[in-house]
């Protein structure tokens, strides 16, 4: 069997197209996951016991079940009640979701992570609760929820890849399909292995530079 | 959604379960080969296994399996549905374990290992005796949450041949043509599982907690 | 069901290394077949009457021909079901023997593989929600979006007759038919590309819900099953080619049709020169 990527790189606009529509879902499902996932934990540490118990089992359930059965649900469920959302929308929406239930136990074990004492004087100098969540409890808690949001961002991109199931045209259903056309199966395959992994490199990298300053920040100020 | 689907359902729960837990024995296993070699502090052991646990985390599932179910082949190793997707599983589950052990094993105190060598014991022992319990102990939640992480991935390997849970899901949701009811049903009994591994995993902890105390 | 599934891996890993060994003996994949006493069948359960799952059981044309051949063989069938776009790198890749599916018969498909003589037509027509009075002729299409399976000879259709309209469709690639089927359920898409018999099919299992538009807008086709090309696969493709003659000369063919379709088919006894 020959093997020539080439027939697939020659595809290059499809591919720009596929990887673009992957990177927008991804870090908009990020964005998304992080803003509703620090909701959510702050929510559940300050709104009381009911919200807490509510957002908690909602919490289990998105980690307790596979985001393709989530995703086929939300798809091919959701105009049975009303919901019909386009592939795009519906592959953001899903990741967002899923996303922010993963984001809000990071945010969460890092709300666990800063010291009552330093709470306690925030609110000894005058701080408000908004205050203090603001200039104490979000700085302290940066540094530890940086690795292990870094790694979730990346199991993240690799989970966007289900999306190509439900006909959203990302990366891998872009370039499955020129595989397909092409016949030309393992260079498709072997192609987005490689993307997928440079793309993973990249944003472990990243997240090590990010750890790197935001330490040397901190111990600057201190 | 009747009785009868609900068993088919759970049928094709029993592969997922099956197929999860045995990925998640075999990934344990070369999970600590790749923890000690990373921390042979030899090059010629740990860049491969940096090399491993990089691609494996780098590379979505999906790819990974069919990249084992069409690639092995054409090196002459062509293996069944369900010996690829415990390949890919276990490989997978591997990568990410091993990064959790190099974990656990750095936080083993440097006082108990120097303890054992004074005490005659040889590196294989120390290493099996000392620190790989120790690491265990500490790694133990995570094993957990990764076991739960690999049960739900397993919902991708029909696209290598096997019918499990998400497969007979969806065959079941086209031919009823009730998608709500079967996959919320397949996702209830995820969940069940799911949550059982978790409960599990906590019984071990406070177990391992009293047995050390 | 596990202990079945290791069990048969063992078992498969102890044929991988025997047939390495006896490759000499039996001289190519028909031997080989009959020899194991076990045919393997890629194909994939969304193509229904072809190939589905009734409530749990793997049903339809292919499981029925199948069944037939394998007596006629004298051997076990075993089913390997894969997404449709996973099948020929299987195929190629040597997981099983020989495709059901079946495959619309096209040139591009003619030159990497053998097809079997005709089993029943492959037209491609266009599947509308019932009642749907915006759409009433194939042209109608023009400019909405229409839904077709991943890596199929009817999406390849679909595109063809699209780029011949005044606005093009935009085509959705799903991973099954089914999946085609559900969207246009929903109203996602206003039409599904697929063959009449399968289309047909749909229409009568839901009736009031979808609708065959006529005529066809494909060029005239044929499904057929796929083998390999190599010399090792020859007398296979041979066999099972000389079983589609035999079953619609004897008219077990024409049994299954209308068992499946509620109609017949009058089809050619080879495709030399498919229409595309």
């Amino acid at each position: 069997m020959m093997f020539n990527p080439q027939v697939i790189i020659e595809k290059l606009p499809e591919l720009g197209s596929g990887l673009f529509v992957t990177l927008l879902l991804w870090i908009a499902g990020i964005a998304g996951g992080v803003v509703i996932g620090f909701l959510v934990a702050t929510a559940r540490r300050f709104g009381g016991f009911a919200t807490n118990a509510v957002l908690g089992s909602v919490v289990e359930v998105l980690r307790g079940t596979p985001f393709l059965i989530q995703i086929f649900l939300l798809y091919y469920g959701g105009p049975f009640v009303g919901l019909m959302l386009d592939p795009i929308p519906c592959g953001l929406i899903g990741l967002t979701v899923y996303s922010a239930a993963y984001y809000s136990e990071i945010f969460r074990a890092g709300f666990a992570a800063v010291p009552v004492g330093h709470v306690e004087a925030a609110g000894c100098l005058g701080m408000t609760r908004l205050q203090t969540i603001r200039r104490i409890q979000i700085p302290e808690m940066a540094l530890i929820v940086l690795p292990p949001a870094v790694n979730l961002s990346v199991i993240l991109l690799k989970e966007s890849a289900v999306l190509s199931i439900i006909t959203v045209p990302e990366l891998t259903a872009t370039v499955s399909a020129i595989g397909s056309q092409q016949y030309a199966y393992l260079e498709a395959i072997f192609i987005l292995a490689v993307v997928y992994w440079a793309l993973v490199e990249l944003t472990d990298r990243l997240g090590r530079a990010a750890e790197y300053r935001l330490s040397r920040l901190r111990f600057s100020k201190a | 959604m009747t009785f009868k689907l609900f068993t088919l359902l759970l049928q094709a729960a029993v592969s997922t379960i099956g197929i999860s837990l045995v990925s998640i024995a075999i990934g344990f296993v070369i999970a600590i080969l790749l923890s000690a070699a990373t921390l042979s502090g030899k090059t010629i052991y740990s860049a491969p296994a940096r090399l491993f646990v990089s691609f494996f985390r780098g590379v979505p599932l999906l790819v990974q399996l069919l990249l084992i179910y069409t690639l092995l082949p054409a090196i002459g190793l062509n293996v069944p549905s369900i010996v690829a997707a415990i390949i890919g599983l276990s490989l997978c589950t591997a990568a990410y374990q091993a990064e959790n052990l190099r974990g656990g094993f750095s936080s083993v105190p440097k006082g108990l290992i120097e303890a054992a060598e004074v005490t005659g014991f040889n590196p294989l022992q120390i290493f099996a005796r000392i620190q790989v319990p120790i690491a265990l102990r500490l790694t133990l939640p995570t094993l957990v949450n990764e076991s739960i992480m690999i049960l739900k991935a397993s919902s991708l390997v029909s696209v290598v041949g096997i019918i499990e849970l998400t497969k007979m899901a969806q065959d079941l949701a086209s031919s009823t043509y009730q998608p709500i009811p079967i996959f919320l049903s397949a996702g209830l009994v995820y969940f069940v599982i799911c949550s059982t591994i978790a409960l599990l995993g906590r019984y071990a902890e406070r177990s391992m907690a009293r047995t050390s105390a | 069901m596990l202990k079945r599934h290791l069990l048969k891996a063992a078992v498969g890993a102890a044929l991988l290394v025997t047939t390495a060994f006896s490759a000499h003996a039996a001289d190519d994949a028909l031997a080989r077949i009959k020899a194991a006493g076990v045919m393997k069948v890629g194909t994939e359960t969304a193509f229904a009457p072809f190939d589905f799952i009734d409530a749990g059981t793997h049903s339809g044309l292919n499981v029925d021909f199948f069944a037939e051949l394998g007596k006629d063989l004298g051997v076990k069938i075993e089913w390997v079901e894969l997404p449709w776009d996973g099948v020929f790198p299987a195929l190629e890749a040597g997981k099983f023997d020989f495709v059901a599916g079946p495959a619309t018969i096209t040139k591009a498909r003619l030159e990497r593989f053998k097809m079997t003589a005709p089993i029943a037509e492959a037209t491609v027509a266009i599947l509308k929600k019932a009642g749907d009075t915006l759409i009433t002729k194939p042209e109608d299409i023009a400019g909405k979006a229409v839904g077709a399976g991943k890596a199929t000879a009817q999406l390849a259709q679909l595109q063809e007759y699209s780029a011949t309209l005044p606005t093009k469709v935009t085509a959705r690639e799903y991973v099954s038919f089914n999946d085609a089927y559900a969207d246009l359920a929903a109203g996602r898409i206003v039409a599904v590309a697929n063959s009449l018999p399968n289309i047909a099919f749909v229409a009568k299992q839901r009736a009031g819900v979808f609708e065959v538009v006529t005529p066809a807008f494909g060029k005239k086709s044929y499904f057929g099953f796929i083998g390999k090309k190599d010399a090792d696969s020859a007398s296979l493709v041979e066999y099972v080619n000389s079983e589609v003659i035999k079953m619609k000369k004897d008219g077990r063919l024409a049994k299954l049709q209308e068992k499946w379709f509620g109609t017949t088919f009058d089809t050619p006894d080879e495709v030399k020169e498919p229409a595309f």
